[in-house]
């Protein structure tokens, strides 16, 4: 049972945060497997394992904020510490009539946040000082009102169900397999059919695992426009992902008759190579939520 | 380039953009006796077209080598035609390669300031750009610009060709 709670990053490039919550919920979960398929070969039948697994899905889920916190460095930090950054949360949770959560800054100069918890009420919008240094408030607010979002629409126990799902695919294969070998006869090597177990198993949580980041991907695009509407500025939140993206620094200041000459323009794009990325992100390109943020901007001016 | 003529329509309603009656031509400049021709082609052209059209125009050559034609009228299709024919009369001359940018000026009624659509002539697609003081520039009200009008136009996606033209001398020299 792979991820966890929602998001991190913004952005295809710098996942350092979403990595390493990632990396710690993938060895959690081949852990878990592993042990399943252990108790399965051991002999306890399908209706122990199955109330073991359901256990271990509401360990990790109960747990999951606490393997976030400690996975990213984050550490929860109080009024005295960050005054205004509690007051910026204040005003929005305030406004928007939503209970305020808990808050952690993740000593770190790339700009980033994120959020997780299990219910609104226990939940910890994060975020690290490279974004309050390079940020301004409307759109830190805009940052901090996206995380909200996703805290009010439960992404975290959306994404949990949706890795439950693999892990009933794993039991259901498993024991399907197992059903079907002892028709065929035991003489085959136990070994053997052990590691066969655990490829279907690792290429079922592969196969969950991107159905998971689909998910996650389409849930940061409802993050963006709730987002948006808590603060009312599109623009802010936009301003924001290119910032965090680095776009905002790519924005060229040369004079277009200096650069005229360099042939700048007969330079072809570099064309989205990036499709087999994007099938692993949790996040839609930058470009895309910009675009989607400037519609709604357009829409509402 | 025509698209502006529909799309200048969404701009003021959608961000208060109204064309601010000017727009101009930039190609470089160099030196030759074709060139020289080229150029009092368009002076004659411009020059022919005063008692019929509403159309004022001007030239200035700025510090980098290019020559600036500087249109006002009250009318986007007076200045549009005498833009883009402008332009023609250059690129039949044998100096297409020359052409660099057209720029219309919009005036923001909202918040005031100008803010300006660069037509490429290397793309052949439009980009904003909206000065803000002295070599810096509003990149939220450029793409204010682009979610409003980029689906109506050819547009540049890549926002890293959105090249800045600092000093634009539309409105100097009055």
């Amino acid at each position: 049972m792979p991820v966890y709670t929602k998001k991190a990053p913004w952005q295809r490039r710098d996942n350092g945060l979403t990595a390493r919550i990632i990396v710690s919920f993938a060895v959690l979960t081949i852990l878990y497997l592993i042990f399943l398929s252990v108790l399965a070969y051991v002999g306890f039948g399908a209706i122990p394992i199955a109330v073991i697994a359901g256990a271990m899905i509401l360990a990790q889920w109960y747990f999951s904020d606490r393997i976030v916190l400690w996975s990213t460095g984050a550490k929860i930090v109080s009024r005295e510490q960050f005054p205004e950054l509690h007051d910026l949360v204040e005003r929005i949770v305030a406004r928007n009539n939503l209970p305020k959560p808990r808050i952690a800054v993740v000593n770190t100069k790339i700009p980033n946040a994120f959020a997780t918890g299990k219910t609104p009420k226990s939940s910890i919008v994060a975020v690290t000082m490279g974004l309050m240094d390079q940020l301004d408030t409307e759109e830190l607010e805009g940052v901090v009102a996206h995380e909200l979002a996703h805290i009010k629409n439960r992404d975290v126990l959306v994404l949990t169900m949706a890795s439950l799902f693999s892990t009933i695919a794993w039991y259901m294969m498993r024991f399907g397999m197992y059903g079907g070998m002892r028709g065929h006869g035991r003489s085959r090597d136990s070994g053997g059919a052990m590691a066969l177990m655990l490829i279907v198993a690792i290429v079922t949580w592969f196969a969950s695992f991107l159905i998971i980041r689909a998910i996650s991907r389409y849930r940061e695009f409802v993050a963006d426009r709730e987002g948006a509407l808590i603060t009312g500025k599109p623009a802010k939140l936009a301003g924001a992902l290119l910032k965090i993206s680095g776009t905002m620094k790519r924005m060229p200041t040369k004079d277009l008759r200096e650069v005229e000459g360099m042939n700048a323009f007969f330079i072809i794009p570099a064309l989205s190579g990036d499709a087999f990325a994007s099938l692993f992100s949790t996040h839609p390109p930058v470009d895309k939520r910009v675009k989607k943020l400037m519609e709604m901007e357009a829409a509402m001016s | 380039m025509f698209s502006i003529s529909s799309s200048h329509v969404t701009l003021e309603v959608k961000l208060g953009l109204k064309v601010s009656g000017r727009c101009a031509l930039a190609f470089k400049t160099v030196s030759g006796t074709f060139f020289y021709e080229m150029e009092q082609d368009v002076r004659r052209f411009l020059g022919s077209l005063q008692p019929e059209f509403d159309l004022a125009f001007r030239t200035i050559t700025d510090s980098y080598g290019y020559m600036w034609i500087v249109f006002e009228s009250k009318r986007i299709e007076d200045l549009l035609a005498g833009l883009t024919a402008t332009g023609d009369i250059v690129a039949e001359k044998g100096f297409s390669d020359q052409l660099l940018a057209a720029v219309f000026e919009f005036a923001n009624e909202r918040q005031g300031g100008h803010q300006y659509l660069i037509y490429n002539y290397r793309r052949n697609n439009f980009y904003p750009f909206v000065p803000a003081g002295s070599k810096s520039r509003d990149t939220e009200q450029e793409m204010k610009m682009m979610a409003a009008a980029g689906e109506e136009m050819p547009f540049e996606k890549d926002m890293a060709l959105w090249y800045p033209l600092w000093d634009l001398p539309l409105r100097s020299l009055g």
